[in-house]
């Protein structure tokens, strides 16, 4: 701010250009549109996964309690994991990647946007798809980790599996898609002069993070499709009643995607974070390189430690070593970051707005986690903790106190950019707060559960255990958090109209994203900068000033800059649509899958064949 | 395939579109590493026969199945698979140098290498042909007994190979797609891009089948 | 400020809180501690965990001050003027990527010395049992002694026990926690977990636990380690290795004395012996709690007959599953071996006590009393909640009179 002349902020008023009406949200090519609209759907699925966790809780909050039957509590549990993985914090993320990455790299949009609309609408289906069982009680039940052989057809005969195996797969064709798209759009459209390594740090953690989603995915679509194929059409790979099918194949192609995806849905997070303690410490982030480094080697060893989940099932001592000693690495570049974000403080302005509270809380509460962590890296004392409450405290540490502090510390960062309005202070340190007493109350008492003998995944408990303490101190916990979120909400729904006129850079913040308008028009960039410095407003020569200058002016449209934007289209939703209507045909019948893929092929064909923008010399 | 090929700026000079077949055939890699990891750790695993390289006596019957691998036609189709990636540079390079007049003794093979519609014609036909004794090797191994929910290796033989043969497939459906487009209004350096990422999705699908051939049926 | 001066005025109620919390697990009654180990892995697991505690505790605390610290020390109000712009600092660097790896040293180093120590084949001589995990519950065999016996396993203390682990459907996870750590039992794998209870340790009971999710009851797949003197197992296993008193030489119509199912215990017999485990030594935390599911009822006042029992139970549904030595009829191997079952403390894999009453409802209503169990439901007019359908006589229904019976005769078999 010191160092930019920019004219006070006009009220985010609609630019000329904008467009409204639900058609526009259905036919939106627009990065930012899109953003938006996984933020929102993205809460939502988050909220109801907080609901399911919520009855779980009052289903243990005491002893030999029938509030929910077994098997409803399986699903609860089961969809509790599912929902915040596959549809709360990843398409969080996903926001953020959409909304961010090409505003950070000085890109106009991302490199396919009708594939990024396509993205977003088989994760929407496909989330209905996974979530409505729950409703009707037959939402699947084998955890979110499925392990065979417990749901192939001979021990879950019901549909109940099948909802989750065709769920998931339409949900990793999203993010797959997503991710190619991402990965694009980070190689090739940044901006003049913004070299990797001026790169923000969240896109740097969204880059690898692509990276991850693009090599951890199809092990899952293979995993997966097996089980697909076991379930429908009688195949053996998972068959351990007659056809001697090893049910560790399973385990082995669920990890190696598994572990990879806690870091998909950790780093973006780190990213986020990274944005916030500069902005509001005024100091470049401490170690940049070391920083990106890290965030390169957690994601290269993240691929060697998957088998640190399956120390109890009896790989040998070699195996374990092996797997123990990768997993122990890990520790080391987790610890660096730890360290560079405190150093990044130190010495700075600090304001502990609540974006910063919660990515000082961030910090804070994933250093538990990852404590916690390299205690059940250790394979002997993980016998003793796995599948335990204990290890249900360190990823929700980890998760929770990780994913979900960084990702709630980017919502208040970057609500201004993207409403043009301030979320409310009070509200926001009320939610915080809330938050950060809730999550220990919640989770601090698993560990002991965990080390005083209490199994996961049990729907009842018998009195005397030794155990009622700590589960009553943690459901009174999770009350509390989901108290704190209906704060937010109100936050959120408040301040989108009546918050506080954000302008272009509320917080000093340096680096492009800041430099354009509060909601950024359609276009983004009025001119696409030349970067000269990885902190453009804070250290850039006179052309980053200049442009920055150039891009601040409002209530311009495309058309005043002679910039083509692309046509809006409704294809890519159908196509998701017929996609996700080949895979319902599985469950119902051969028609629809027919029907789903003749909509997909033919709406595939007149997408790829019509132009993306008008034509321009 | 859009329409209009426009010139945006890139940070790495190549076009979008390169850049992600490139991301996507790294993802695809990873697709056909789970597979064939699969079929290795299930090889040798089956309680029951048939088998690819031993003969299996089923013991409630007495009949003896013989090794149901038929290495010298899948080596016929393996042969047919790498000329359909000579086709596809043919066919590449007819398009990237469409438009250059021909010398003027340009000879019948000369004339013909510089038609795209030839070698398109000739890629997807080969492809098509190796997808024909693909649908023959099922077949017989169906008939000999061997079906996807038979026994271990019938699950992991037919789901990679039938997983090879959806991307050959495709690639066949690609390639007929671009034959129509160059058969309407021709294709020529303009459209290079296109031909290209086929070509380089093509070479890839050959690639694979090379490591499954390798893996599957040469090696005991 | 106020935030922080928020966080200075919670944080004694914080620590008071933790403090609470911490000194709790220490103190209490915690039956299924895995701090105080009773056997060589259990105690080598503490010793390792001990040592990840001490010096997660010193990171934690460390890293934490070193935040509170920076934050307090540098927190600012809004000013427009720029503080120091520094980059980074490659000494710092390296500092701190050192001292995790200092650190992960003294952690790999004892871990990876415990891996292959536990990790090693039994010694010779250890105990061999074998436990075959299935969908609810387990089974425990004796390959030395003949004895198959479930949800109730004996060990004697001071003499090395290998668990050789097999599943008979999905994968389970053998634990009980105060003896040792877990160990996956997977479907058509062998997998083994050895360990020596301490000699020096009373007659006992331990609870036990199926950690791996394994579908509808998993909570309700437990067990119990007897942890006998070794004569005292020597006496047990002799016995169990025989028929039950009462037993196959027909009815002699042993009536039960009793008039409510809560109290009708059959007449044990005495001849030979039988090895029952002391009640007095049964510690309150293995006698489970769990009430028995509202809305199931049994007529009260009803006396069972065991001669009528066995008779019920040797020409009806039960011998499909069930194995009694000594009753012929009694093949079935889906279902627990029921050869002793009178001399057992609990039943339904742990969920309830073995007692007259239960028992009786367990048989009316098993799949009530415990979601998902393939025991059907075999109460005369009852709604079997998985058939969807109401027991009748030809599907097996038993009337409560007949079912009093056959808990006279089940309890007899002690």
């Amino acid at each position: 701010m010191a160092s930019t002349a920019i004219a006070t902020p006009l009220a985010p008023t609609a630019y000329s250009g904008e467009q409204s009406g639900v058609w526009s949200w259905l036919t939106t090519v627009d990065h930012k549109r899109i953003g938006t609209l996984y933020l929102f759907t993205a809460l939502f699925f988050f909220m109801w996964g907080g609901v399911e966790a919520l009855i779980i809780r009052a289903q243990l909050g005491a002893p030999n309690q029938h509030l929910v039957s077994a098997e409803f509590y399986n699903q609860l549990f089961t969809m509790h994991g599912t929902t915040m993985i596959f549809l709360a914090i990843m398409p969080l993320s996903a926001a953020f990647f959409n909304y961010l990455i090409p505003l950070q790299i000085g890109a106009r949009d991302v490199a396919f946007p009708r594939l990024n609309a396509f993205s977003y609408w088989v994760y929407l289906f496909g989330g209905i798809f996974i979530t409505v069982p729950i409703l009707f009680a037959v939402a699947p039940d084998g955890g979110w980790f499925g392990y065979a052989p417990l749901t192939t057809r001979a021990y879950s005969p019901g549909i109940n599996i099948d909802f989750w195996v065709i769920g998931l797969q339409i949900l990793g064709v999203s993010s797959l898609a997503a991710a190619f798209n991402f990965l694009t759009t980070i190689i090739n459209l940044r901006a003049p002069g913004m070299s990797l390594m001026r790169m923000p740090m969240f896109t740097w953690m969204s880059f690898v993070v692509q990276f991850l989603l693009v090599l951890a995915f199809p092990v899952i679509t293979i995993a997966l499709v097996f089980l697909l194929f076991d379930r429908f059409f009688g195949t053996n790979f998972y068959n351990t009643v007659d056809a001697g099918a090893d049910p560790l194949l399973w385990q082995h192609l669920f990890w190696i995607f598994g572990h990879p995806e806690v870091y998909i849905l950790i780093l973006p997070a780190f990213g986020l974070v990274s944005e916030v303690i500069p902005a509001n410490s005024k100091k470049p982030l401490f170690g940049y390189p070391v920083m990106v480094y890290s965030g390169i080697l957690i994601a290269v060893l993240g691929f060697g430690v998957w088998a640190h989940h399956m120390f109890a099932v009896g790989m040998g001592p070699i195996a374990d070593t092996f797997f123990s000693l990768a997993t122990m690495l890990i520790g080391i570049p987790t610890g660096v970051k730890i360290f560079n974000w405190i150093a990044t403080m130190a010495q700075g302005h600090v304001r502990l707005n609540t974006p910063m509270l919660f990515a000082i809380a961030l910090v804070a509460l994933f250093t538990i986690g990852g404590i916690s962590g390299v205690m059940h890296s250790s394979p002997p004392a993980d016998l003793q903790q796995t599948d335990t409450y204990f290890i249900v405290a360190h990823f929700h540490y980890v998760l929770f106190g990780g994913s979900i502090m960084g990702i709630f510390a980017g919502i208040y960062h970057y609500f201004p950019k993207m409403t043009g309005r301030m979320l409310d202070e009070k509200l926001g340190k009320i939610h915080f707060w809330l938050y950060f007493v809730g999550m220990n109350i919640t989770f601090f008492p698993m560990h002991f559960a965990g080390m005083l003998g209490m199994p996961r995944r049990i729907y009842t408990y018998d009195a005397g255990q030794g155990w009622e303490s700590y589960n009553f101190y943690s459901s009174i916990g999770s009350y509390i958090i989901g108290v704190a979120t209906l704060v937010f909400a109100w936050n959120f729904l408040k301040s989108r109209r009546s918050g506080a006129i954000a302008g272009p850079n509320p917080w000093g913040a340096a680096t492009l994203e800041w430099t354009i308008p509060s909601p950024p028009p359609d276009y983004n960039f009025a001119k696409i900068p030349t970067v000269t410095s990885r902190y453009p407003l804070w250290e850039g020569k006179e052309a980053d000033l200049e442009s920055a200058r150039f891009n601040a002016q409002e209530g311009k449209t495309a058309a005043d800059f002679g910039i083509v934007m692309p046509y809006n289209t409704i294809k890519p939703m159908i196509v998701a649509f017929g996609l996700v209507l080949m895979f319902c045909g599985l469950l119902t019948s051969r028609v629809i899958i027919f029907l789903g893929a003749g909509i997909m092929i033919v709406s595939l064909f007149t997408w790829l064949l019509s132009p993306l923008e008008p034509e321009h010399h | 395939m859009s329409a209009t090929v426009t010139h945006h700026y890139t940070s790495t000079g190549l076009d979008n579109r390169k850049i992600a077949i490139w991301a996507f055939i790294g993802s695809e890699c990873m697709l056909f590493i789970s597979l064939i990891s699969t079929y290795l750790i299930y090889k040798g695993r089956s309680v029951v026969g048939p088998l690819p390289h031993e003969k299996w006596t089923d013991p409630s019957t007495g009949h003896t199945f013989a090794p149901i691998l038929n290495i010298p036609v899948t080596s016929m189709s393996t042969f047919v698979l790498l000329m359909s990636s000579l086709f596809m540079v043919l066919a590449l390079a007819a398009v990237q140098n469409k438009g250059r007049p021909l010398p003027a003794n340009a000879g019948w093979w000369t004339r013909k290498l510089a038609s795209s519609q030839l070698w398109l014609f000739m890629t997807a036909l080969a492809g098509a042909t190796f997808l024909g004794f693909q649908a023959y090797e099922f077949t017989s191994f169906v008939n000999e007994g061997l079906t996807i929910k038979t026994n271990l290796f019938g699950s992991s033989f037919f789901t990679l190979t039938g997983f090879h043969g959806a991307h050959v497939t495709a690639g066949v459906l690609w390639l007929l797609a671009l034959l129509s487009i160059d058969a309407r209004r021709g294709l020529g350096p303009s459209d290079a891009l296109n031909v290209d990422i086929c070509a380089l999705y093509w070479h890839f699908v050959d690639v694979v089948w090379i490591a499954i051939f390798t893996l599957v049926y040469l090696i005991r | 400020m106020k935030g922080l001066d928020r966080l200075r005025r919670l944080s004694p109620f914080v620590l008071t809180a933790a403090l609470a919390i911490i000194i709790g697990a220490c103190s209490g009654s915690h039956p299924n501690t895995t701090f105080t180990p009773h056997s060589d892995l259990g105690r080598d697991i503490d010793a390792l965990w001990d040592r990840l505690l001490l010096l997660g505790t010193i990171v934690f605390v460390l890293v934490e001050a070193a935040l509170i610290f920076v934050i307090i020390r540098y927190r600012h109000r809004d000013s427009n003027e720029r503080p120091p712009q520094t980059h980074g600092s490659t000494k710092l660097e390296i500092l701190w990527t050192l001292i995790p790896a200092v650190i992960l040293v003294f952690i790999a180093i004892p871990t990876v010395r415990t891996i292959f120590k536990t990790q090693a084949n039994a010694p010779h001589g250890s105990l061999n049992i074998e436990v075959i995990g299935h969908q609810w519950w387990w089974e425990f065999k004796y390959p030395e002694y003949g004895i198959t016996t479930a949800n109730e396993v004996y060990v004697p203390t001071g003499r090395t026990v290998n668990f050789t682990l097999h599943s008979a459907d999905v994968i389970h996870s053998f634990w009980a926690p105060q003896l040792g750590g877990k160990r996956d039992v997977v479907t058509n794998r062998t997998n083994f977990l050895w360990y020596t209870p301490d000699s020096s340790m009373e007659t006992s009971v331990w609870n036990g636990f199926c950690a791996e999710y394994c579908g509808t009851s998993h909570a309700n797949m437990k067990f119990r380690v007897f942890t006998v003197k070794p004569d005292e197992f020597v006496r047990w296993a002799g016995w169990q290795k025989t028929q039950a008193a009462f037993g196959a030489k027909t009815a002699t119509a042993t009536t039960a004395a009793s008039s409510t199912p809560e109290m009708m215990t059959a007449a044990a017999t005495t001849t030979g012996g039988p090895y029952i485990f002391p009640k007095e030594k049964i510690p309150a935390y293995t006698v489970p709690a769990t009430p028995p599911p509202r809305g199931l009822t049994f007529t009260a006042g009803l006396t069972g007959n065991a001669g009528r029992g066995q008779q019920i139970f040797s020409t009806g549904a039960c011998i499909g599953c069930h194995v009694i030595a000594g009753n012929p009829s009694a093949m079935g191997v889906l279902g627990p071996n029921l050869t002793h079952i009178g001399s057992r403390t609990t039943i339904a894999a742990g969920r309830y006590p073995n007692a007259a009453a239960y028992l009786a409802l367990w048989i009316k209503n098993a799949r009530v009393m415990k979601p998902g169990v393939l025991m059907p439901t075999l109460g005369l007019d009852e709604y079997d909640p998985i058939l969807k359908t109401k027991v009748t006589t030809a599907s097996g229904g038993l009337t409560d009179q007949q079912i009093a019976d056959v808990v006279a005769y089940l309890t007899a078999l002690k």
